[in-house]
């Protein structure tokens, strides 16, 4: 136990990857101070019934909160940045969780969640990828902060999960029925068949989706952490935070939680090559493709000159064990590392596993 | 300031316990809280309520539709007032109409009963009213209605 916590402690890697979450936040305060902005425009909430959790006297006044609202916007923008970023962080952090205190009525779960997040962020280097200004001397940094935020999602996924799963009325399925009976009409005017509504709304069905939602929050606390599991359960979990934002009103907090996948993902970068064959469009479309998309550079993407093994392919995957991958077997892997293609990852993997010998052994 | 937030080795596992014990405690204590803020309670309950206003005049209950009434003030003038000059929330500011009850209808309930409280702190120039009260028909998860009753606490001067 005191190697695990010690190997936590001490654990550096590349830190390119925490960039792209730092910027990722940046954007979800920024829009958050906008919908304070535009929130305050309508009246103050201090002038009106409010619930506040510190004494009044720290209830700040309708030009002091004004003040603080542009200062979350600015402090948004520097996070977004990347200047004095971690600094901007926890201010944002600070700030936030102290106007979620000042008034109840505003809290929001996606919001205390950004707060965490961005204060947890805020002690991580966060600051040495995606950002203005000269580059870094080195990438490589201390994850444990990225690590602690990790935690921070296994435990909101706990304390989801659980609450349902100690709710009879949740584990029955009881309260999805009535949402579904409550937003039936909703979903019908969005254009959903009437078929699958009616399906959805029958008391049988939404004890099996229940079950199936708690497992699922259970399941992608645990499952986030295992090497083996964890490309499945960011895949589910993907598609998991996709559906309830399809269905549901949850502000931000899909895209948020979808930022905070990018942690999991192992700290290197480059680490798998595409070769492409520069002679032909498809190979060079692909590149030109990859390049677009590989935001958290997996891929060294470079053409190559044709050999005996990559004639006749327009693109060759080369994993970070060596092996090699073409035709869908390449695009299950590019889908694998790229964030816009990944929710297509196990449908092509799947499909690729029928495939026949398309893996080779690079030894060059 | 980041050389700050570069937390020495032992400083990190300090800071992480925390963390985790402090979130863990918010977590197990929500059930404590109407509310359960803090709790990460995503959807708790999908429960629906209809709120009905009156207000104590004389030691009579007269209905307040769409939280609207008036009354005199202390100089004998015809006042209006309205609930919603004071709650804004979309839940607590839809009377006589049933709304879904975001949070669960534990949350609008004690949220309810401190509007009910703070309303009836603002209406100076209403020299009527004792007292605020909110009959609550509730729906938990899709049940059979039932009825809860809050009041607020007497006002001062009336």
């Amino acid at each position: 136990m005191r190697d695990v916590l010690r190997g936590w402690r001490d654990e550096v890697g590349d830190t390119y990857a925490l960039g792209l979450v730092r910027v990722a936040l940046g954007l979800l305060l920024f829009a958050s101070a906008l919908r304070e902005a535009r929130e305050l425009q309508d009246g103050y909430f201090g002038d009106v019934f409010h619930w506040p959790l510190v004494p009044e006297a720290l209830v700040p006044s309708r030009a002091v909160y004004a003040a603080l609202v542009v200062t979350q916007v600015l402090l948004a923008v520097l996070v977004v940045a990347g200047h004095r970023a971690r600094a901007a962080l926890l201010a944002s952090a600070l700030l936030g969780a102290h106007v979620l205190a000042c008034d109840r009525l505003q809290f929001h779960n996606n919001r205390w969640a950004l707060d965490c997040y961005a204060a947890l962020l805020a002690f991580a280097p966060c600051d040495r990828s995606f950002q203005l200004g000269p580059p870094p001397v080195t990438r490589v940094g201390p994850l444990w902060a990225a690590r602690l935020a990790q935690v921070q999602l296994s435990m909101i996924y706990v304390a989801s999960g659980g609450s349902k799963l100690l709710d009879p009325d949740w584990r029955g399925g009881q309260v999805l029925l009535e949402r579904f009976r409550l937003y039936g009409g909703q979903a019908l005017d969005a254009g959903v068949p009437q078929w699958l509504v009616e399906r959805m709304s029958q008391a049988d069905v939404t004890s099996v989706l229940a079950k199936l939602a708690i497992a699922t929050e259970l399941l992608l606390a645990v499952g986030l952490w295992s090497r083996r599991a964890r490309v499945f359960a960011l895949w589910w979990g993907v598609w998991f935070h996709l559906v309830i934002q399809a269905t549901s009103r949850v502000e931000w907090f899909t895209w948020l939680t979808l930022a905070v996948y990018v942690l999991f993902v192992t700290p290197d970068v480059r680490a798998r090559r595409l070769s492409f064959d520069a002679s032909r469009a498809r190979g060079r479309w692909a590149a030109r493709a990859v390049r677009t998309l590989d935001w958290l550079a997996r891929f060294e993407v470079r053409p190559w000159t044709p050999d005996g093994l990559r004639r006749g392919h327009a693109v060759v995957v080369v994993r970070r064990d060596g092996t090699a991958a073409t035709g869908l077997r390449a695009l299950a892997m590019v889908a694998r590392c790229t964030p816009l293609l990944f929710p297509l990852w196990a449908p092509l993997a799947l499909l690729a596993s029928f495939t026949r010998g398309q893996d080779a052994r690079v030894t060059a | 300031m980041p050389g700050a937030l570069d937390l020495p080795p032992r400083a990190r596992l300090l800071f992480a316990a925390s963390w985790v014990v402090l979130q863990a405690a918010l977590v197990l204590t929500a059930r404590t809280r109407p509310d359960g803020i803090f709790g990460f309670r995503m959807f708790p309950e999908a429960s629906t309520l209809e709120i009905h206003l009156s207000r104590e005049v004389g030691g009579r209950w007269v209905p307040a539709p769409g939280g609207e009434w008036s009354a005199r003030d202390a100089a004998g003038q015809l006042r209006h007032f309205s609930f919603r000059d004071r709650v804004r929330d979309p839940v607590l500011s839809s009377l006589d109409v049933r709304v879904f009850a975001a949070y669960g209808a534990d949350a609008q309930l004690a949220r309810l009963g401190r509007a009910l409280d703070d309303v009836a702190d603002h209406v100076p120039e209403d020299g009527e009213t004792t007292r605020l009260r909110a009959e609550v028909t509730v729906w938990r998860n899709g049940r059979d209605p039932a009825t809860t009753v809050l009041a607020s606490r007497p006002r001062r001067s009336p």
